[in-house]
C-alpha cells in the first residue's frame, strides 16, 4: 500500500467507532470509518481509485459488509455497489455531503433491517406447481417482512427468487417460516441466504464521476 | 421487424450480412450465457452438482461467454463480415 492510499467504501452507516480486521478490497485489511456530520463511510486504503471487477473482489466487498451487518452494534448499513473508490477523505467527504440527503434517506429506509434471500428450486424431474410456491411465499413471509424484490429468475428450475427487507427483531419468527415451507416442500431445494446489507432496498452510487 | 428496420436503416448492407449477425447473436447470447454461470452456481451449492462437473462447466461458460462477449462487441463496432 502506497503512503497515501486511496479509499475504498463499501457502505454508510451512522456508527462512528467501527475498527475492524478485515480481507477488503484490495487487499485493505483495517475496516475504518470517515465521518462527514451523522453520517460515516465504512472504508479500507486502496491504491487505486478504479479496482479491479474481479470475482474475488466483488466477494471481498459483500464479505466486509457481511462482518459489519453481524456486529450488534450496527444497526443500519446502506450498501454501495462495487467499485466506489476515492482519491482521498477529504474528496469522500465532500460527495457525502452533496449525496446528504440521499443517503439520510436511504439509512431511515432500512433502519434495523437486513435483506435475506430465498431461491426455491425445482427437482431435476419436476412436478413441483410453482403457482402454489408463490402463493406460500406470499402468505407466510410477505407480513413478515418490511419489503419484497422479486428478482432474476435466470434458469427454468428456479420457481422463485425473492429478496426480503427483514427487520432484525423478526428474524427469528422468518427463519421459522422458512424451516416450516422447507419441511412441507421435501422435493423442492430451498437456498436461504443472508443476512445482506439491503442491496436490493436500496440504490444509491455516490460520486462516481469523483472518485477520479 | 428487425429484419425489416435494418434493412431500412442500413440499406447497403446485404441481406446475407444481417442474417450472419443475427445468428451469431442467437449463437453468442451474452445475458444467455450468464444465467447458465448462475444456474451451474447455484446447483453447485445446493449439492445436486458434484464439483468437478461444477468446474468443467464453469470453465466451458466462461471460456464461451469470454468469446461471446467479443463476438457482441464486434458485432456493435460492425467489424464482422462474411466470409
Amino acid at each position: 500500500m502506497s503512503d497515501n492510499p486511496n479509499l475504498y467504501v463499501y457502505g454508510i452507516t451512522e456508527q462512528t467507532d467501527i475498527e475492524l480486521t478485515v480481507d477488503g478490497v484490495g487487499d485493505g485489511s483495517t475496516l475504518r470509518t470517515v465521518e462527514y456530520r451523522s453520517l460515516a463511510a465504512l472504508v479500507t486504503d486502496i491504491d487505486t481509485t478504479d479496482p479491479d471487477r474481479s470475482d474475488e473482489a466483488v466477494a471481498a466487498h459483500d464479505s466486509v459488509l457481511q462482518s459489519v451487518i453481524e456486529r450488534d452494534e450496527v444497526e443500519t448499513v446502506v450498501p454501495m455497489g462495487f467499485g466506489m473508490a476515492f482519491k482521498n477523505a477529504r474528496t469522500l467527504k465532500g460527495v457525502m455531503r452533496g449525496a446528504r440527503r440521499a443517503l439520510r434517506k436511504a439509512l431511515n429506509d432500512v433502519e434495523g433491517c437486513v435483506e435475506l434471500g430465498i431461491k426455491l428450486v425445482d427437482p431435476a424431474d419436476g412436478g413441483t406447481d410453482p403457482d402454489e410456491l408463490r402463493e406460500r411465499l406470499e402468505s407466510d413471509l410477505d407480513p413478515l417482512s418490511a419489503g419484497q424484490t422479486d428478482d432474476d429468475l435466470f434458469s427454468d428450475r428456479l420457481v422463485a427468487n425473492r429478496s426480503y427487507l427483514v427487520e432484525q427483531d423478526k428474524r427469528d419468527a422468518f427463519d421459522d417460516a422458512i424451516d416450516a415451507i422447507d419441511s412441507d416442500y421435501e422435493d423442492v431445494l430451498v437456498k436461504y441466504t443472508g443476512p445482506w446489507a439491503p442491496y436490493n432496498f436500496v440504490d444509491i452510487r455516490i460520486g462516481a464521476e469523483a472518485s477520479h | 421487424m428487425l429484419l425489416v428496420d435494418d434493412l431500412l436503416l442500413k440499406p447497403f448492407v446485404s441481406m446475407l450480412d444481417i442474417l450472419h449477425a443475427m445468428v451469431l447473436e442467437e449463437i453468442h447470447d451474452v445475458s444467455a450465457i450468464r444465467d447458465n454461470i448462475k444456474e451451474n452456481q447455484l446447483l453447485y451449492e445446493l449439492g445436486e452438482r458434484a464439483r468437478p462437473e461444477y468446474e468443467q462447466r464453469k470453465l466451458e461458460l466462461e471460456t464461451r461467454l469470454e468469446v461471446a462477449e467479443q463476438v457482441h462487441e464486434k458485432l456493435i463496432g460492425g467489424n464482422i463480415e462474411v466470409q
